[in-house]
């Protein structure tokens, strides 16, 4: 197919807001052409006035144009051709706008002893109108990540995630890393600040199983308004020293939660006393990495016991 | 940072090398489960004839017992410890596609303790200018080798936690 005309853009993406000079060159052979061939320019269905057309030395037309500044993140620019008494589209090319990416905020990460990966998560920032790629990127350091040792991995998020999850063989789970996102378009790069951690200070542990202690020779049936309580702590969990908390309300009514801790994690069993007699309770219970360093986990789904 | 008060080492240090320990020890009691229940190889001292032929090296954790506890003495001792059992987990590659991922698991483990140790002797000072002599690694021929030697390893390993355990818990008594 002999090529009729052709547009050409500095850029294919521009700031939303900037205008952009485009120009569209006609062959001079494209068939059936009057001797002046007159170029006329449409954005969208709208003739765009203000182009400049010449001659060039090998007998084309170029027709050049600066466009109003552009307001809307997609626009389809024409150039096209006015022949008998129709106007003719030689060809296309579609304008893309935004901005830069914004830097992503709020990165948070925790360790998941499931998984057994470090999963970390952000806000991506305002939508700028482009594709963005995010990125995860995290270094090995000694101290307080103020120097790289090792780079580790860049961690690429599935399809438009605003997470991504590190995998245990790029971890040292007990030395420091430091980590941050980064976003990146046509139109630049935006950088999160940076964290340092330690994998397994941020470690969330899933939450302990609670039971009713049942009575039985060893275990003295509980007192009047007390309960008898025992827990698991998650299995994968057990070579982390733990501390629990426990909190109740009665089912019915609007008491607020009541509170109890800690409890140490080799207790594994309680005699909550002070409570209504008679009464139906809610109980539920979590843990937290103690004395070193982690994350609560959610509560225990709850237990219902009644004085 | 608050110090052991048995020892010049920081709590925090201590306290988390404690539970490496338990990591570590949860990780090799999970390998040996495996290998009894996927294998049959249950008991060690049915290997140790094989092991002997093998050359399966041991750990010495003598500044680490009871008897002639030496603080840095057992670090030191602690560190080139792990740094066979890395080596020896290493070797076992390809012990079975059951068992790799917890292998793997296993060797990562026993790799960030023993950075763990190596980077608080840095900071104190005492980590050694020349690495010491490594012990030759027995060479397995066999699946069933890799699979007698991760008995035998898991094994060894789990004696050397349990002396390291101890010295630690000494380290860190408030």
């Amino acid at each position: 197919l002999e090529e009729c005309g052709r547009i050409s853009l500095p850029a294919s993406t521009v700031r939303l807001g900037d205008s952009i000079t485009a120009s569209c060159t006609v062959s001079p052979n494209c068939s059936r052409l009057g001797s002046e061939a007159q170029i006329l320019w449409k954005l969208e269905t709208e003739p765009q006035p203000g182009e400049r057309q010449r001659r060039l030395e090998d007998g084309s037309q170029e027709s050049t144009i600066t466009l109003p500044p552009l307001h809307h993140p997609r626009a389809l620019l024409s150039c096209c051709l006015r022949w008998e008494n129709t106007l003719q589209i030689l060809d296309q090319a579609e304008l893309v706008a935004g901005y830069p990416p914004a830097a992503p905020h709020n990165l948070s990460c925790l360790m998941n002893l499931t998984t057994n990966s470090l999963i970390c998560q952000w806000e991506p920032g305002p939508d700028n109108h482009l594709p963005t790629n995010f990125t995860l990127k995290s270094f090995r350091s000694r101290g307080n990540c103020q120097t790289q040792e090792e780079p580790i991995p860049d961690c690429v998020p599935k399809d438009a995630e605003s997470r991504c999850s590190i995998p245990r063989k790029h971890l040292q789970l007990y030395q420091n890393m430091g980590i941050w996102v980064q976003a990146e378009n046509a139109l630049g790069t935006g950088k999160s600040p940076e964290l340092c951690l330690v994998p397994m200070d941020v470690v969330k542990l899933e939450p302990p199983t609670l039971w009713a202690l049942a009575p039985s020779p060893e275990v003295a049936p509980p007192q009047p308004g007390c309960l008898l309580l025992r827990w698991e702590l998650w299995k994968p969990s057990l070579y982390i020293d733990q501390k629990c908390e426990l909190r109740h309300q009665p089912q019915l009514g609007e008491a607020s939660w009541a509170l109890v801790g800690p409890l140490l994690s080799q207790t594994l069993q309680y005699e909550l006393c002070g409570l209504l007699p008679s009464t139906a309770y809610t109980l539920q219970m979590r843990c937290v990495r103690w004395p070193l360093p982690g994350q609560w986990s959610d509560w225990s789904p709850s237990l219902i016991l009644t004085t | 940072t608050p110090l052991g008060p048995a020892s010049s080492l920081p709590q925090s240090f201590l306290l988390k090398c404690l539970e490496q320990v338990r990591k570590v020890q949860a990780d090799g009691a999970a390998l040996q489960e495996r290998l009894c229940a996927t294998h049959k190889l249950c008991h060690p001292e049915e290997l140790m004839l094989l092991g002997h032929a093998l050359g399966i090296p041991q750990a010495p954790l003598s500044s680490c017992s009871s008897q002639t506890l030496q603080l840095m003495g057992c670090l030191h001792q602690l560190h080139s410890g792990l740094s066979l059992y890395q080596r020896l987990l290493q070797a076992l590659a390809g012990i079975s596609p059951e068992l790799a991922p917890t292998l793997d698991m296993l060797q990562l483990d026993v790799t960030d303790f023993a950075i763990s140790i190596w980077q608080q002797m840095e900071d104190l000072g005492l980590a050694p200018a020349v690495p010491p002599t490594q012990a030759t690694m027995p060479t397995f021929t066999s699946a069933f080798q890799r699979r007698a030697g991760g008995t035998l390893v898991a094994s060894n390993l789990r004696s050397f936690l349990e002396v390291a355990h101890r010295a630690l818990r000494h380290f860190a008594k408030p």
